[in-house]
């Protein structure tokens, strides 16, 4: 070999060497990003195809080596108690109903782990809420130290409301082609949970851990495992669910919440029709306007039934039936798509023809955004069992209270759903040779929400229950999730440990308490003069004059001179004493017509968390009794309206209450250590029993050790 | 991957920052040296625009 020839090939070796590492450090820069003020990547549909599997072959390969070098640096404490840990989760699973189904027999393989380990039920985080209480389980700490204390939090320099779980930034650079804007740098996209999830530290130790739909897991951790990311992934619009209804009805009222109303216009011919599905905003074009699909239907008013066209795909629909999965792309740039998912379903086909299009979901095969880890996980599901929900909420709870769905149908999603998570479940299991797993199934939350008002007699929301059939479906589920463990049951070996868990429980939500409407009246809280009372997110508040508000589910801020933008209440004495005079006149608040104790007791945050966070939490927390919780009005920051009022939306239970009234459900093949274990209890404890010592930072204590890994029964006959 | 970047700071810093990230309750020295710049850098950045940060809400569940 020449020198010349010999300087080319490796010339051609670093070449190469070079562009693969450009392209495997944009492993995030081939996915397209959507949502309002966002924009796309450059990457067109091919590339992101080829750096994904450029990614799933590099990891492959650097597999050997990564596992080396975890074993150099972190060494396990004692060996591992167990061979795998798994975790299946029920969010909102109720102890109370759990209880009376188990005593009356409805859940043998409930009963059956309890016999053969312990069950107990599980305390909960204060406030009793999904993201703050996985987040808990997630990171064995209490909310001072994982920084979610609600689904919203407040921007103390607007007072506005965001999400307190994620951040997703905007795209501010831009190269001006013509018409075209191309974004030179994806946005930010941060999860603002703190702390460290379990699974990171297991994997630091060469543990692998498979976490499937954990809330607040988006963007998903990067960690030694995978992990299909949850609460509060978006839709494709970037909003947390917006249905949209095309009809032929007049326009009236849109609707207030989740949805979007659409005109069906004719086509030529009274059963013909045509719409337009609005997408996500376009980024690449000044001004952000929507990408657009076209729709048509025709309707065939006799049999009920009609053919709609998207795309190039045709569905046949039938009224009041829900479709399968349809896949919508959205055309960005010639040469570049975004697709989503959506079930659309034919509502009426009479005088008037509409039809319900559910949230499009961002599509797993090819996810516009981050919604899983590694970034092909969520690929590799998609392959596994066809399109899958992955909204963070993904059931309609919306268009069931707007009445466009109706109880059918969102039973049908939630047990959809339900079905795709038990196929995820399934191969995760079967592939999983050690390590842990967890999986959490929503319809059980998302049932208690909804069917409440089957349960309580004289629920304000019971009047016109559409269907009696569903007058059960709270049990039903139930004995669902008990056919899902049985299932496991029959999967999992003397050497495995097996949590069913439940974040929270529930109970009924018949009337709302508007706290800024209080606030107001007790003269914490001055309204702008001429200001409208009824216009949202706290518009009509006068920040000069006002001590303390109301944003969000979970409780109340003082407006802190220093903290707060506008704020008037000195922190230190005054706020003390601000703070100790609402707690006091808020505890055992009456609702006087009903004569019932609204609110058990304000507590105080400052008092109840511990960590570096905590100066971040609602200064006052509030423990609704039974049947009470935050208004609607008030969750969107209306001032305007009574303190009390009826709740008679389908979403009729809830658990944003006094967190010691719904506490969630522990069951193990094991005897746990405690009587009395809290959700934080599990981070520690599945630490434990790989032979890593939990970390100093975390709250919880391990409910088993080697002296209580007895010899499990075995996997049922 | 190469999404973050190395930072060189003083061996007293770090312990000092080591020591007092342990007593906060952080899960390590790198959570508490991000909070700290987090909290500096939210006095600084300007509030998102307000109608994107009603519509990234619009749908959840739990309020209208």
């Amino acid at each position: 070999m020449t020198t010349t020839t010999h300087a080319r090939r490796w010339t051609g070796v670093w070449v190469a060497t070079i562009v693969i590492l450009m392209l495997a450090g944009w492993p995030e820069s081939a996915d397209a990003y959507i949502g309002p003020g966002a924009g796309f990547a450059v990457l067109g549909s091919f590339a992101v195809i080829f750096v994904t599997m450029l990614l799933a072959g590099i990891s492959i390969l650097a597999w050997p080596f990564r596992t080396v070098w975890r074993m150099i640096r972190h060494r396990r404490t004692s060996k591992p108690l167990v061979k795998r840990t798994i975790f299946i989760g029920f969010d909102g699973q109720d102890a109370a109903i759990t209880e009376r189904m188990m005593a009356e027999g409805k859940l043998p393989n409930y009963s059956e782990l309890a016999e053969r380990g312990s069950y107990r039920k599980l305390r909960t985080t204060f406030p009793s809420i999904t993201p703050v209480a996985w987040s808990s389980f997630s990171t064995g700490t209490n909310p001072g130290r994982h920084n979610i204390f609600d689904f919203l939090d407040r921007d103390p320099r607007t007072y506005l409301p965001r999400l307190s779980s994620t951040h997703i930034g905007s795209v501010e650079k831009f190269l001006k082609i013509g018409k075209l804007r191309i974004p030179l740098k994806k946005p930010e996209i941060r999860n603002l949970r703190k702390s460290k999830p379990w699974w990171t530290i297991l994997g630091e130790n060469n543990i692998w851990s498979t976490i499937i739909r954990v809330p607040i897991t988006f963007p998903p951790d990067k960690f030694y495992g995978a992990q299909l990311g949850a609460m509060c992934i978006p839709d494709l619009l970037g909003t947390q669910g917006t249905f949209m209804l095309f009809t032929t009805r007049p326009e009236s009222e849109s609707f207030q919440e989740g949805g979007m109303r659409v005109a069906l216009e004719k086509n030529g011919s009274n059963s013909t029709f045509e719409a337009t599905i609005e997408g996500p905003e376009n980024a690449f074009f000044e001004g952000s306007p929507p990408m657009k699909l076209p729709l048509s239907i025709d309707v065939d008013r006799a049999s009920g039934s009609a053919r709609a066209a998207i795309n190039d795909a045709e569905v046949e629909l039938k009224t009041g039936e829900l479709s399968g999965w349809v896949k919508l792309d959205f055309k960005v740039i010639p040469g570049m798509k975004v697709s989503g998912l959506t079930r659309i379903m034919l509502t009426e086909a009479d005088e008037h023809v509409s039809l319900y299009m559910s949230p499009i979901n961002i599509e797993p095969g090819k996810p516009a955004m981050p919604i899983s880890h590694p970034s092909y996980y969520s690929s590799y599901l998609e392959k596994k069992i066809g399109p899958y929900a992955t909204l963070g909420l993904a059931e309609d709870t919306w268009a069931l209270n707007e009445k466009v769905t109706n109880d059918g149908t969102f039973w049908t999603q939630t047990q959809d759903v339900d079905d795709e998570r038990e196929q995820m479940l399934d191969i995760a299991l079967d592939k999983l040779r050690s390590g842990a797993l967890v999986t959490v199934f929503d319809a059980t939350d998302r049932v208690n929400h909804m069917y409440w008002r089957y349960i309580d007699d004289g629920h304000p929301a019971a009047e016109g229950i559409d269907n009696p059939e569903y007058a059960d479906a709270i049990e039903k589920q139930y004995i669902r999730n008990d056919g899902i463990v049985g299932r496991v049951l029959e999967k999992i070996n003397d050497d495995d440990v097996l949590f069913v868990l439940s974040d929270h429980g529930c109970t009924s939500f018949r009337r709302g308490v508007n706290l800024n409407a209080w606030l107001l009246n007790e003269g914490y809280l001055t309204l702008k003069t001429g200001a409208d009372p009824s216009e949202p997110w706290l518009g009509s508040v006068d920040w000069s004059k006002t001590k303390a508000y109301a944003v969000g589910l979970v409780g109340i801020f003082l407006n802190i001179r220093g903290r707060e933008a506008k704020g008037i209440v000195s922190p230190g004495e005054e706020a003390m004493a601000v703070k100790r005079q609402i707690a006091a006149n808020l505890q055992g608040l009456v609702d006087e017509e009903t004569g019932d104790v609204a609110i058990n007791e304000a507590f105080d945050t400052d008092t109840l968390y511990r960590g570096p966070y905590k100066g971040n939490a609602p200064d006052l927390l509030m423990g609704y009794n039974h049947g009470y919780r935050i208004s609607w009005d008030c969750a969107s920051g209306v001032v305007a309206g009574e303190v009390f009022e009826d709740n008679v939306k389908a979403w009729s239970g809830d658990h944003i209450v006094d967190p010691r009234l719904v506490p969630g459900i522990l069951l193990c093949n094991h005897e746990v250590s405690s009587e009395d274990p809290h959700i934080v209890d599990l981070a520690p404890t599945v630490l434990t029993l790989f032979g890593v010592r939990p970390a100093d930072h975390m709250d919880g204590t391990p409910l088993l050790d080697k002296k209580r890994i007895t010899r499990a029964a075995g996997p049922k006959a | 991957m190469f999404g973050s970047t190395k930072v060189k700071l003083d061996a007293s810093l770090v312990d000092r920052i080591r020591k007092f990230a342990e007593i906060a309750g952080y899960s390590s020295p790198e959570e508490f040296i991000t909070h700290a710049l987090e909290k500096e850098l939210a006095v600084l950045e300007e509030a998102g625009d307000e109608e994107e940060i009603k519509k990234r809400l619009q749908g959840l569940g739990y309020m209208s």
